[in-house]
This record gives C-alpha cells, structure tokens and sequence, in this order.
C-alpha cells in the first residue's frame, strides 16, 4: 500500500466501528490516542510516551458487580484496534499475552482487539537499548494480527502486509486487500536458543549480589515513586480490592500496582517483606531479569528504555545492566551466608 | 472462559473461639473439595475484599473443612461479626501442600511457632487417625503467651499418638507460674530442641514466622538433616492466589501456587526467602 492507501485502510476499520488507536503527536508528546479520521495519519517512528499496555490493561477495571454474596463477572468490551505497535512493545505483548493467557478480562478483551504492528523501530538508541533490529524473520516471534512492514524508498514509502491471525486475515480479506502474507507464531524464543543478553543478566542478578549497587547506589537513589512501573510495558503487578456502592452491593476491581508502593508485601499484622529502597528496586530488577526468565524463558524487560526516561532521579536502566554486566566488584551472597554471622 | 476469580459460597456450620484472639469456622465444603494439608482457601467477603487463609482440618472430612482466623484487619473483623448459618466466599484450594505421603516411610518432626500450627493440624490430624501408616512424629510447638495456644481442647488426644513438645515463650500466669495443665515448658522453640531427642533421619515440616525459619533451620543443619529434607511454609501477601498478581514473589517462585511449602532445599540460595 501506498501512505495514502493506508490512510483508506485506517478509515475503512474506523467506519467498521472500531475505536482505532495510534500513536500521534501532540505538544512534542508521542502517545496512543483515538483517530477518528485517518486523512493526516502518519506513522510515527519515535515510542510512545506510554505503550500500548493501558489499552488491555487499564490501570483500573471492573472484575465483578456483587450484590451479597453473589458476584456477577462483568465483561463487556469495545472493539478496538492497537495500531502501530513497534516490534521493541510487541515482544512485551508477547509476554503479557502468557501472562494473562488464564484470564478472562484480558482474553476477552484481546477477543476484541485487532493488533496492527508496524516495522519502524526506534531511532533513539535509548528507546531500544538491546539494539533490536528489524528483519522479516523476528515476525514468527511475535503475536499480532496484522504487521506492516514500512519500506522507505527514495520518493515515497510503501507499506507490505503479513498477517499471524486468522482476525487479520479476515478483515484484509474483507476491505479486499490480498497482498499480504501469512506468518504463523513459532513461540517467542527463536530457534538459535534463548536471548543471550537474558541469560547474561539473569546468571549476574542471580549469583553475583552487588551489594554497592543495590544498598549504596540504587537504594539510595531511587524515590519510590513508582513511574517506572506505570509506563513499562512489561510491569503487570496487580491488586484487587472492592468498593462498595453508596446504596447497595458494589463492585470488585482491579488496579494496577506498583512494587515500589508500601502495602505491595503488607501482610496481616502490618508485616511487610520489601522494606527499603534497595529491596524494592532489586524485586523489580529480580521479576524482569530473573523470574520471568527462569518461568518463561524470555526476557522480562524489552529495553523500550520508557523507564529510564521517566525516572526522576535519572536511575538508567542501560548504566544499571552495564553495571550488572561488570564482574569486578562483586559480593557473593545467600541466605546461607547469613547463618554465618 | 472458566474464571479462576470466580467464587463459591460456602456455609458457616459451627464457629468456636480458639486461644484469646482466634475464631475456628467450620465450613460446608462446595462439591468435589479436597485439600492436602499446607494449602490454603482465599476467603472472599464481597465488600470487604480476599485473604488467604490455611486449612487446618482434617483432610479425610469430606462435608466440611476449616480454617481460623485470627482478628487482625478489616476482612478477620467482618469475619469475627459473622454468625452460623451465614455465607462466606471461596476460592481454593491453592497451592503445593506437604508432602505427606514421603513420610510413611520416614520419621517426620513437626516444627510449628505460634500461628503456623494451623497449616500442620490437618497433618497432625491425618497422622492419628491412620496411626499404623506412619513412623515415629514429634511436634514441638512453640507459641507465645497461654492466650495464643490453638487448638488446647486437642493436646491430649495429640500427646496420644505423638510426641508433643510445648513451650511458651511469655507463660504469663499471675503468680508468674508456669501454668502446669499445659505441660510446657518455658522459651522459644528452639529451646524444645534441647529436651526433645530429635530422631536422626527424619522429615521435617516447619511453619512459623521468619525468624523462627532462621534459628530452626540452624539446629536441623548441626543435626545433618538435609536441605531437601527439611520443608517450610513461606507466608506472604498471596493476593490472587493463581501466580498472577506478583505480591507474593520470592525470587523466581509465586508462593501462592509454587508454594507455601518449600523444601529448603529449592529456596534456600533465594535473597529474602526467610
């Protein structure tokens, strides 16, 4: 397709009744916002400001309407299109795609939602920290029901179509557009084995503790404001709570959390198990570098770089994996060494 | 799609005071409720929220199941308002329980420190009632004042058929006595590890807070049982209870469905797991 073909295509699935969201620019900001007319559309190569993930995770749902002790599920979504998502955010799709696999807000909701990739990545070295680079054969490792593969030539760009569902498919066939391939999800590790950079950071999280950098450096640094957990794309954590209505029964929601927040580990006696910075911040460096890797076998950090230019403090998530990445001054630490003293 | 948040309304059959500031509800089990002892139900009062709570019956009754509950917040305070005959949500059974069914063959040693005896009655409970499958038991129970003591009306029947150990850590009596009905003795539970002859060789199952974690597992290790022979029940903030939500992460494993019982073995090189 042509820019001005794909502009026809936007507003078909606007007419079609979809609430379209793409990445636009306002007041220097890049962020996804409702396109109601495509006639100005232009793809956009910086990362949004926020990623996609508030489009299937809100920051607050509804999960239930109780009245008693009866709850009813509550689970009436829009149809909506996710257009434009960079291949750095489709990988953390991928990821919360397992995440949520079991429920049935984020299914039903993904039930309903068309997800349009597009092949800009980045230009920004800091919005794709690992260097993820573009090439056709990434798409088989990442979900989505329509990629568009933008072409830059010498007067004009030309967008080529795949499509990895059977959703796409049909809504290409639909507009009458069949110039596009099928590619079918191969699991998102690739076939030469596991993301090398994951197992580097995951072997020094797990057995080399740097004392200096977590308790001195980090824990001191960081504010627990909890920003970087807002705008990254892979930061999921969740609590649910009621609130009950002013007349009657009320509702079971889900809000979105943060493990820099002081109740995150409160148990019944006001208990807590993170109680300084530095704990709070290696928990969040350990879920993304450590646990989902060992539990998924992929990378829980896409190196969108989001929270790095968020942090008020200028806690770098790149000078941190560096630092991680250096051997020199390294404590060896467990449990066990506490026994000892 | 099946709806794992989903709960199920169960009857508050008999509700009966334990130790000064705990409730025991006994509660009608949905259809097709089975549990192992060492896992846990999340407690669901619309309005109030969800919170985790052990099972600690018997796991042969098939009709019932219990749990108690101590007054500490807001969803204990509405549960200690509730009457007989009301209606409580469920969801559950969740996660790894004991391994019981490794101790047939082998000596087992119950360790419990104040509320961490609920997850080990309904082990207790399995052990008495099919005494001859099982080898030698000890349990050393350690709570701190007289008040905490759970379960009192049952020590006899438990001394029955194990070796049961008690100790208090502030026997406040007015005199300053030890109260001599308890048949206890007075310290931490450690200390039970002086008076009672540990058997060498045995499996041990372990609840209790953290710092009991640390000062057990030191007394195990110079009596060489094995990390892989020694399992604990982790408790922390099990807020969804299906590995989701996150709170309960301790390092790579979610206590909620990984866990509560570990061996040490699997968690004892993880930062902060005790």
């Amino acid at each position: 397709m042509t820019s001005a073909e794909l502009r026809k295509f936007i507003n078909f699935l606007i007419e079609k009744g979809y609430i379209v969201w793409a990445p636009v620019k306002k007041n220097n900001i890049v962020d996804y916002e409702e396109v109601n007319k495509a006639d100005n559309f232009q793809m956009i190569q910086e990362a949004p400001f926020y990623s996609f993930k508030r489009l299937l995770i809100p920051r607050e749902e509804t999960l239930f309407e109780y009245k008693d002790n009866e709850l009813k599920e509550v689970n009436n979504f829009k149809d909506q299109v996710i257009f434009g998502i960079n291949p750095v955010d489709l990988k953390a799709l991928v990821l919360l795609n397992y995440i949520f696999e079991k429920d049935p807000w984020y299914q039903g909701r993904m039930k309903k939602t068309l997800i349009i990739g597009q092949s800009l990545i980045p230009k920004e070295p800091e919005h794709n920290i690992f260097h993820y680079k573009y090439k056709e054969d990434i798409l088989e490792h990442l979900q989505f029901d329509i990629f568009i593969e933008a072409q830059k030539g010498v007067f004009n760009t030309k967008y080529f179509f795949y499509t990895g569902s059977e959703k796409g498919q049909r809504i290409l066939d639909e507009y009458g557009y069949n110039e596009y391939e099928n590619i079918q999800f191969a699991g998102a590790i690739k076939e030469e084995g596991q993301d090398k950079n994951m197992i580097k950071y995951r072997d020094s999280l797990k057995n080399n503790y740097k004392k200096e950098l977590w308790e001195k450096d980090l824990g001191a640094k960081c504010i627990e404001c909890g920003k970087c957990t807002t705008v990254c794309p892979t930061c999921f954590c969740f609590d649910i709570k009621d609130q009950p209505g002013l007349k009657s029964g009320g509702k079971r929601r889900r809000a979105r959390s943060s493990c820099f927040y002081s109740d995150f580990s409160e148990i019944s006696g006001n208990h807590k198990f993170l109680n300084s910075t530095a704990e709070k911040i290696y928990f969040w460096y350990y879920h993304k570098f450590v646990a989902i890797p060992d539990q998924l076998q992929i990378p829980g950090c896409v190196g969108c770089g989001r929270c790095a230019k968020v942090c008020p403090v200028g806690i770098n998530i790149f000078k941190v994996l560096t630092e991680l990445d250096n051997n020199e001054k390294s404590i060896q630490n467990s449990n066990l060494q506490n026994f000892k003293d | 799609m099946k709806n794992p948040y989903k709960i199920q309304t169960s009857k508050i059959l008999k509700i009966e005071k334990e130790g000064s500031e705990s409730k025991l509800f006994t509660l009608k089990a949905p259809k097709d409720f089975k549990f192992k002892g060492g896992q846990f139900v999340e407690v669901s009062l619309p309005g109030f929220g969800e919170a985790p709570f052990s099972i600690c019956s018997d796991p042969s009754q098939k009709n019932n199941f219990e749990i108690c509950a101590r007054k500490t917040g807001v969803l204990t305070s509405e549960l200690h308002k509730m009457k007989k005959g009301e209606s409580i949500g469920i969801r559950g059974p969740y996660g790894a329980p004991f391994p019981i069914k490794l101790v047939e063959k082998r000596d087992l040693l119950l360790v419990a420190g104040g509320l961490g005896i609920e997850p080990l009655r309904p082990i207790i409970l399995e052990i008495l009632n099919n005494r001859k499958k099982y080898q030698k038991v000890q349990l050393l129970y350690g709570a701190c004042e007289e008040s905490d003591l759970l379960f009192s009306g049952e020590y006899e029947k438990w001394r029955s058929g194990l070796e049961f150990f008690l100790t208090l850590d502030k026997p406040k009596d007015i005199s300053g006595n030890l109260p001599k009905k308890w048949k206890c003795q007075v310290g931490v539970v450690t200390s039970l590890f002086d008076r009672a002859k540990i058997y060498r060789n045995a499996v041990a199952f372990l609840c209790g807070p953290p710092v009991m974690y640390k000062f057990v597992i030191k007394k195990l290790k110079e009596l060489d049982f094995k990390d892989e022979d020694i399992y604990l029940s982790l408790e922390r903030r099990m807020h969804c209870g299906v590995g989701v939500c996150n709170h309960c992460a301790v390092g790579s494993f979610s206590v909620c469905k990984d866990g509560p019982v570990f061996s040490w073995e699997r968690i004892k090189d993880v930062r902060g797991a005790i």
